[in-house]
């Protein structure tokens, strides 16, 4: 079969239905008749919004992490922290490799997925035939999971609770940088119409070629 | 009904699992003319790769729960606590909210998730059919739900970087922690490397009565 052919076809990755494409409609979302699974999420201008999402995901990311999410007072005393100090003090207590669990999927992992998005809409958007664009893409997909941030808010939520009792707990405006950072990132997630990007990735690089 | 004939793999095809692309079977073991990921028409591995996260894992939930994960100490009074203990210790003082949120996240999470991805190996392995589609729900969930068992890892992280004022008050993690970061990772790890297809292979291939085309 030659690849304009096959372009046409879909197969349900989780059932592996072989299907004609749908025709989906913006804001409209596509099914697996077989086993349920959402197969497309059509969304309107969806390059233009994740880059603006991503691009504002990455300035709330230096709020986020540089001022203090909580800080502490018990007696006259102050403490704050960071999320960085999170992991710093897992560390500090010979727990390495818990460190490094948060630091990546608290801290890493959601600054290399606002990149890779901004890094592929922008090629996107303004037409650039930058290197790397279905690698950046694939890492994109597979961090997708992996960042964890509104976990990290509930986290800081459930910690207030547990000092309430024995200190007086002020939120930092990192709390409400971190609050807002994963708004915009929930929302560009939800933005993202994976096949599209793929389409327009696979596009810039030319013609169909057969098989 | 859809049969076996619908799959695209009898039809000699096979997508991408990266970018879903549609390709002849040809390419297998090649990479994706588009997104230059590997070509697989399943998984590799994917039930060996799953029971082997999920046995890590179902040993690693001994020491994650027996273990305690941190201790609080107060005025140099303290002893170092559990998973269940703190939730218990909450729920003492009232909490109810967040004393079930942490047990949730922390207990039924993982244990759902172990119990939930056996019956799903089983149902490959034993060639059970029914309810496809409640298992593929069940699947959904398993994915989504895994990242939340973080919760405990984090409240754990918060506290010993905020509560550090000497004798007064002292939050230390402790090697609990270790292996419950490890209980979350590998079951999210085991859930990843599964394949739906699967079971749904099994299942149309030994419905199939008519295999006409």
């Amino acid at each position: 079969m030659i690849r304009a052919e096959l372009s046409r076809k879909i197969a349900c990755p989780e059932c592996d239905l072989l299907l004609d494409r749908p025709v989906v409609l913006r804001s409209q979302t596509a099914h697996c008749p077989r086993c349920g699974s959402r197969l497309f999420n059509c969304r309107h201008n969806s390059v233009e919004r994740s880059l603006a999402l991503a691009l504002a995901g990455l300035i709330l990311l230096f709020p986020a992490n540089l001022f203090p999410i909580l800080s502490l007072q018990i007696l006259g005393l102050h403490q704050q922290q960071t999320i960085f100090s999170s992991a710093m003090g897992l560390y500090g207590d010979d727990l390495g490799i818990v460190a490094l669990a948060v630091l990546l999927f608290a801290i890493v992992v959601p600054a290399c997925k606002l990149l890779l998005l901004a890094y592929v809409s922008a090629a996107l958007q303004f037409s650039r035939p930058w290197p790397a664009l279905p690698l950046a893409m694939r890492y994109y997909q597979h961090l997708d999971e992996w960042a964890m941030l509104e976990v990290y808010l509930i986290a800081v939520l459930v910690a207030i609770v547990k000092l309430i009792d024995i200190a007086t707990v002020h939120p930092g405006v990192g709390l409400y940088s971190l609050a807002g950072l994963i708004l915009i990132s929930t929302l560009s997630s939800t933005m993202l119409d994976r096949d599209l990007y793929w389409h327009l990735i696979d596009a810039r690089r030319g013609e169909p070629q057969h098989v | 009904m859809y049969s076996w004939h619908d799959s695209a793999a009898s039809q000699g095809l096979l997508s991408c699992h990266e970018c879903q692309a549609v390709w002849p079977q040809a390419l297998e073991h090649g990479h994706c003319p588009r997104c230059g990921a590997p070509l697989h028409l399943r998984k590799p591995h994917a039930l060996a790769r799953t029971w082997a996260f999920l046995l890590t894992a179902a040993l690693l939930m001994l020491p994650a729960n027996l273990l305690p994960i941190m201790s609080i100490a107060i005025l140099g009074a303290g002893e170092p606590s559990t998973i269940i203990g703190g939730a218990l210790e909450l729920a003492r003082h009232g909490v109810w909210g967040i004393a079930l949120i942490i047990l949730a996240a922390s207990l039924l999470i993982p244990a759902g998730k172990l119990v939930g991805l056996i019956m799903l190996l089983l149902t490959v392995q034993r060639g059970w059919t029914t309810n496809l589609r409640q298992k593929m729900i069940l699947f959904r969930i398993v994915h989504w739900v895994g990242r939340w068992s973080m919760l405990d890892i984090f409240v754990v992280g918060i506290l010993v970087a905020l509560v550090q004022f000497g004798n007064l008050a002292y939050v230390t993690g402790l090697s609990g922690a270790i292996a419950f970061a490890g209980v979350v990772i590998f079951t999210m790890l085991a859930a990843n490397s599964f394949d739906t297809r699967l079971i749904w292979d099994r299942h149309l291939q030994e419905t199939d009565i008519d295999p006409q085309h």
